[in-house]
């Protein structure tokens, strides 16, 4: 049993990249092991910003030796008369073996050639040799470079390779063009700390022989490090660290040997929005803040005003590097202060006719047109929404107001300069302005949700602006023909549309989206009519479907609507893949015109259906409508008609089961009436359950009735019973696409 | 340390290395990379290693020398080695010992960082380096360069004198680095950002600024006609300034803006196909000059 480590040394790789390789290795290595035929007690990797290393411990010297068969030709190809075939002999070669070796052996398709090679197991550093090179370029990554004259492509320069198979040096070289880089056991230590190459006596004596050159190599136990000196600093200063996930794993890979560094600014420094001084230090410094000890967030309360840096110096020239440090951060938040002060000369309306100099995207023009179709958008979503949830003038007008100033803040300097502050100054510039607290809110909330997991916007002007922002992006990409492919979704229009259902759904918003589409689709298509690709196919002579630019643009909407809706239904709200397809319907444009137009109830039926199944009732349900539904399909009834009178024929009602059904269904009427008014679906449900014994006799009992009679008056009356309740049902949901559960 | 000592060290450093000291080049431009020091020379095969001081000016950032951080002029100290040495970093390192900063006192990080000049067709990738939290100084490997990609690759090294010179002097405003024994940076350069900014934001005609960027075009493109590389260059770097100043102004609407970075790109192109067949036609010079010497010393 061998220990084997590969260290490739490099320039400073970003920090991202390092912990992508690694995590590459973790699965490679491992894998491509196995496939060799080689299987190690354990394999762990390591990485800093200079190197990428791997340590495997108990291999083997050698592969095991192996025995194959290999299949060859059928034996009626392989011999005539007795005979070999060039087919056998060609084989046999090819094999390396005699045709004497071959086995004749029967398979269910026939008897074949087989022929048993024994191979011997390679010593590993010779594996490992041939292994290595694709090890390290088959790393995938971005923007990778060259380097002086060669060819050689990697995320940054690499400068060493130790390479020890225990205490040998393993002889591997790269080549990039004239330059060689030859393993050895030679490693180099901390930068400035221990400029000398460092000796590695042996494999698994890597991480403590590095460790006494100031590089610590494991970025576990750098982290750990990390953690314990930023929580032990933040209480030298009687204060608590704000440690964000993404900072403290870029740190990790940014310091050999880390030692947390205390820092203060001035206190007058926390007048700037806490969220700019955390930004400051965040994204541009990689510092941790300090909050005061006891408080849940810095955006809620205060900050104190010190930072903690990871130095990757001398711990003991800690003082002159927090002063360094500290004139950063000082000349940082000055700028800050002159940005917020200087931002404000001005009020944020005042801001719009610069909007027009930021791109939206180029065939769309700026972000001043975009602020206005936003308040477009916004102007009819009100419209549905003012009668439902009486809106007053008041929130009409913040809607409004918000919708034309969301945008404004992204041509402040603030913002120029830290673009994740957008809507966040917006909102403290439109307080500044004067502008309504409402309006202001809306303006920070209208960009949420950021991501997957962020917050929905709270207040119904943000709700609404949240809605307008981002059908405005769907409609005009969409409009370009900008559709997102496969993975490939740039607009990041995937999310856009989820956020606008999620909104929708989270506050109970009565929006009629078909028609939110239909209004902004033939805006689009009125404003950019020289740009719509479909506008060239229906022109006069180029037309072939006859259908007009806008619905097309409205279908493809729709789709992709209802596609999201699919999605989101299952994996967000858990719904059955078959109940989702019974209330949105797979084609049915019954459903999914319905399910457009009205969201919420889409959602209610769904999630009432989930429900029914888990109590039960849905199996109960499934054994008559399910089987009426089915049968129904065979008449001639259309999916709407819900009053008997206008489908049976009562003189042609013959047997006691079916006159039965048909007093049930005459009976169901007004309540389904009812229930489809209020969607009170459990009313519904309550009736068509306490109807199913009597759909049970008309089928199975011992009065049941042939549907399919010869006479079609009869049959026509039987089949548009069955249509009837089907139709019944459907004001829930098609139970045709119930799977029995 | 007085400004224009720093930038004597770097020169003496720098010099003692190989590199040509050469002086600013006299045409306006936003960055020392587009030097015809840098961008024209870090094409094609011959090498070359360089370094000088270079005026940058982008007239967005003038704050009328309110913001002590922020000017619309200000310099850098260039350097380019093609090919990139292996031992670079290292050799950097030792620049900042000539200036009188320790590595080994210090937090020196190499922070990743990219970079890309979309109007010119250049990019590369390397870093920022950090020295205890402050970038000082931008490292960049160049990939493309005028769309062509660079073979062998240079290595640029950019430092910024202002920021270098106010850590070295704990100064915290750039009109307060001192130049010299009795003149600050801000006697001689103070009034000028103040002028400047109000040209840049008031008194600049947009008129004759996009008349003048139509000429220079017409200009570049005529010299282009002619293969008259370094004329036909400068007139790119015209076009540039003039589009920065149109943009500080507040004029270029959005999808004029587009058209403006793709005219200049497109001439930036030109020009770089341009000088690579020049300099074939001459026969790579340079290299075999570097051929000759490699010789001599063996």
């Amino acid at each position: 049993m061998a220990t084997f480590l590969l260290e490739v040394g490099t320039e400073e790789l970003p920090a991202q990249f390092v912990a992508s390789a690694l995590q590459q290795w973790r699965s490679r290595i491992p894998a491509d092991l196995k496939a060799h035929f080689l299987e190690a007690d354990q394999i762990e990797v390591f990485g800093t910003p200079r190197r990428l290393a791997v340590l495997i411990q108990g291999l083997p010297d050698q592969q095991p030796q192996r025995e194959e068969e290999i299949k060859g030709p059928p034996a009626q190809a392989a011999f005539k008369n007795g005979q070999p075939t060039p087919a056998a002999l060609g084989f046999a070669r090819k094999q390396g073996v005699e045709v004497s070796d071959f086995e004749l052996r029967p398979t269910d398709k026939g008897e074949f050639v087989f022929v048993r090679k024994v191979t011997e197991g390679r010593a590993t550093p010779e594996v490992l040799s041939e292994l290595i090179p694709q090890w390290i370029f088959g790393l995938e990554g971005k923007r990778f470079m060259r380097w002086a004259e060669g060819d050689l492509r990697f995320s940054r320069p690499v400068r060493w390779l130790v390479s020890l198979w225990n205490e040998a040096v393993l002889p591997l070289q790269l080549e990039n063009a004239g330059t060689l880089v030859k393993s050895d056991r030679l490693s180099w230590g901390h930068r400035v700390l221990h400029p000398d190459p460092v000796s590695i006596p042996t494999a698994a004596a890597y991480a403590e022989t590095l460790g006494s050159a100031y590089v610590q190599v494991d970025p576990d136990q750098r982290q750990a490090t990390i953690l314990k000196q930023v929580k032990s600093a933040a209480q030298s200063v009687r204060g608590q660290a704000e440690i964000p996930g993404d900072l403290l794993s870029e740190v990790v890979f940014l310091v050999e040997w880390p030692t947390a560094v205390v820092g203060s600014f001035a206190a007058e420094f926390l007048e700037l929005p806490p969220e700019v001084v955390t930004t400051e230090m965040v994204s541009h410094q990689r510092y941790f803040p300090v909050r005061p000890v006891g408080q849940s967030s810095v955006q809620d309360h205060g900050l104190l005003p010190y930072f903690i840096t990871i130095s990757n110096g001398d711990p003991g020239k800690s003082d002159v590097i927090a002063a360094g440090n500290e004139r950063v951060i000082r000349a940082r938040l000055s700028d800050g202060q002159f940005f917020f002060k200087a931002d404000q000369a001005i009020a944020l309306a005042d801001y719009l006719p610069k909007l027009e100099t930021v791109t939206f995207q180029a065939d769309l023009g700026s972000v001043r047109a975009k602020a206005d179709r936003i308040q477009q958008n916004a102007q009819m979503i009100t419209q549905q929404l003012t009668q439902p949830l009486s809106l007053d003038a008041k929130t009409i007008a913040s809607i409004d107001r918000a919708a034309l100033l969301c945008k404004a803040d992204l041509v402040t300097q603030m913002v120029g300069e830290f673009p994740e502050l957008q809507g966040i100054m917006g909102e403290k510039y439109a307080i500044a302005s004067g502008e309504p607290e409402a309006v202001a809110t809306a303006i920070a909330e209208h960009y949420h949700p950021r991501t997957a997991e962020d917050s929905l916007p709270q207040s119904l002007p943000g709700q609404v602006v949240a809605i307008s922002d981002r059908l405005d992006t769907l409609v005009c990409i969409f409009g370009l023909g900008m559709l997102p492919t496969g993975s490939s979704d740039p607009f990041a229009l995937r999310r856009a549309a989820n956020a606008v259902l999620n909104i929708i759904w989270s506050a109970q918003l009565p929006l009629n989206l078909k028609q939110l589409l239909q209004s902004a689709t033939a805006r689009f298509t009125q404003t950019f009519h020289t740009l719509t690709p479909q506008r060239v196919a229906s022109k006069p002579g180029a037309s072939q479907t006859g259908s007009s630019p806008q619905d097309t643009l409205q279908i493809q909407l729709q789709d992709f609507f209802l596609q999201r809706i699919r999605t989101l239904l299952q994996e967000e709200h858990h719904i059955d893949y078959d109940l989702v397809s019974a209330v949105l319907g797979e084609t049915d444009p019954d459903y999914t015109q319905r399910a457009l137009e009205d969201l919420l109830d889409l959602l209610t039926r769904a999630q009432f259906l989930q429900q029914l199944r888990a109590d039960g009732t849905l199996g109960t349900l499934y054994e008559t409508i399910n089987r009426a539904t089915r049968l129904a399909k065979q008449g001639s009834l259309d999916t709407h008609t819900l009053d008997p009178a206008a489908a049976i024929d009562p003189a042609h009602l013959q047997q006691a089961s079916e006159k039965a059904l048909y007093h049930e269904i005459v009976a169901l009427l007004p309540q389904t009436q009812r229930a489809s008014q209020a969607r009170d679906y459990a009313l519904l449900v309550q009736e068509l359950v306490a109807i199913a014994p009597r759909v049970s006799d008309f089928f199975d009992g011992a009065d049941s009735v042939l549907v399919m009679a010869e006479d079609p008056n009869l049959r026509q009356n039987r089949l548009n019973l069955l249509g009837l309740l089907r139709n019944h049902a459907r004001v829930l949901a098609d139970f045709g696409e119930v799977v029995k559960s | 340390m007085h400004f224009q000592n720093v930038i004597a060290k770097l020169n003496q450093f720098w010099g003692d290395r190989g590199c040509v000291i050469v002086q600013p080049y006299d045409t306006e431009k936003g960055a020392g990379t587009k030097s015809p020091h840098t961008f024209l020379r870090a094409i094609g095969p011959e090498p070359w290693s360089v370094a000088y001081v270079e005026p940058c000016r982008r007239p967005a950032d003038g704050r009328y020398g309110e913001n002590p951080n922020r000017v619309q002029h200000y310099y850098q100290y260039q350097v380019l080695i093609k090919p990139s040495p292996d031992d670079i970093q290292d050799v950097y390192l030792d620049s900042l010992r000539a200036l009188g900063i320790q590595p080994e006192d210090h937090d020196v990080r190499f922070v990743e960082d990219n970079w890309e000049d979309a109007a010119v067709g250049a990019w590369g990738v390397g870093w920022e380096v950090w020295l205890d939290g402050m970038e000082v100084t931008q490292f960049t490997y160049f990939q493309q360069c005028g769309g062509l990609d660079c073979r062998p690759v240079s290595i640029e090294i950019t430092y910024g004198l202002e920021r270098l010179t106010m850590y070295l002097q704990n100064v915290d405003s750039i009109f307060d680095i001192r130049w010299n024994d009795h003149l600050t940076y801000g006697d001689v350069h103070l009034q000028g950002e103040i002028e400047s900014s109000t040209f840049n934001f008031e008194a600049s005609n947009p008129e004759t600024l996009f008349a003048l960027f139509q000429l220079y075009e017409q200009e570049a493109e005529s010299l282009i006609g002619r293969s008259l590389v370094l004329p036909a260059y400068e007139h790119v770097l015209k076009c540039s300034h003039t589009f920065n100043l149109l943009d500080a102004r507040g004029v270029i609407s959005v999808t004029e803006r587009t058209r403006y970075i793709a005219r200049i790109r497109n001439l930036a192109r030109q020009v770089a196909q341009l000088y690579l067949q020049q300099r074939e036609k001459l026969g790579f010079p340079l290299l075999k000059a570097a051929q000759v010497q490699d010789c001599a010393t063996v």
